[in-house]
């Protein structure tokens, strides 16, 4: 069971997966910087100078590693990284529910339909859940590529 | 691969227009809460009497309503019926705070883009005082209402340039399409 959970045909799998979920995430996002900058600024949690460095290059830092996972090129360091942002966003996103702030998610740029506070309260428990299984999906690659280092 | 994700990052704004581009520093002021902003000491402060009638007020009663500065904070939230006084007087710059692209969606009539969010913002407000306007004049600026608070924020830089009198329409636009008032399109006001 875990060897065929570690298969390099589930792995090819989920790295495809993890790619285009981060390409598709970080172009949307590059494609309006302003955009980004004002969802990154509504979380209340990065500092006003920092909030144009975030909205600038984290997307890039997610098509890159995005594209690097899609071509099998530094596959932990991709995912390590992958991995620390999914944590991140997740911890974002618990902090504002914990404080019943909606938020947009910001995940795929821009939000062009204005919602409820119930509704984004609603959305953030869902962009939890998922940040969640792509985390496992991370862990994924993580666990496989170690295996593969394992293996004489 | 930060690196990487840093340089490209600079090429691509370096490239983007100016609706795209961003400052590396942002200059966000907190909107939420009291306004607290303290302007420089070498802005000058306007001080006329606040309690005098704002000149070529209308006539009805809610155009007659004044509208003091209040250079000790950096906005004022105001009404529906009150935008609707000021827009009616004809000479209340209207400033709309939301993206250009939106802007561009429709506007209240006569509004000017002034999006926080763009990298221009800071030179827009710049020129709108050196247009010469009365920094004890109101200002109405808005956005879209409900938690937006990106007129806050704008009229926390107006504050910091000098103006005391920004008045925030705090329904905003969605306010003001509901009640059927006049609204262009298109890049000009």
């Amino acid at each position: 069971m875990n060897r065929r959970f570690l298969s390099p045909w589930v792995t090819v799998r989920v790295q495809f997966v993890l790619a285009a979920f981060f390409v598709v995430a970080g172009v949307a996002k590059i494609a309006d910087p302003p955009g980004f900058a004002h969802e990154v600024h509504n979380y209340q949690i990065v500092p006003g100078a920092l909030v144009n460095v975030m909205a600038l290059v984290l997307p890039w830092l997610e098509v890159i590693t995005g594209v690097c996972l899609f071509l099998g090129i530094a596959v932990r360091t991709s995912a390590r990284i992958l991995g620390i942002l999914l944590a991140v966003f997740i911890a974002a996103l618990s902090i504002n529910l914990a404080r019943k702030h909606p938020v947009e998610c910001g995940c795929f740029g821009t939000a062009k339909v204005q919602k409820t506070d119930a509704q984004r309260l609603t959305d953030m428990k869902w962009a939890i859940a998922r940040d969640v299984g792509l985390l496992l999906l991370v862990a994924q690659i993580l666990a496989a590529s170690r295996a593969d280092v394992r293996r004489p | 691969m930060l690196a990487v994700a840093v340089v490209c990052a600079a090429v691509s704004n370096a490239v983007a227009g100016p609706e795209r581009h961003l400052r590396w520093i942002g200059s966000y002021e907190a909107a939420s809460g009291a306004p607290s902003a303290v302007r420089p000491a070498a802005v000058p402060a306007p001080t006329p009497p606040a309690s005098s009638p704002v000149p070529g007020a209308a006539s009805s009663s809610a155009a007659a309503r004044a509208f003091p500065p209040h250079p000790e904070k950096p906005w004022a939230e105001i009404s529906g019926d009150d935008v609707v006084s000021l827009h009616e007087r004809g000479d209340v710059p209207f400033l709309d705070a939301r993206r250009t692209s939106v802007y561009r969606e429709g506007h209240i009539a006569g509004a000017r883009p002034f999006s926080i969010w763009e990298s221009d913002v800071d030179d827009k407000v710049k020129a709108f005082f050196a247009e010469g306007h009365d920094p004890s004049q109101p200002i109405v600026v808005y956005c879209s209402g409900g938690e937006c608070e990106d007129s806050h924020m704008l009229a926390t830089k107006l504050h910091m340039a000098g103006f005391d009198n920004a008045l925030v329409y705090k329904d905003g636009f969605p306010d003001w399409q509901k009640r059927g008032l006049p609204v262009h399109t298109g890049d000009t006001p």
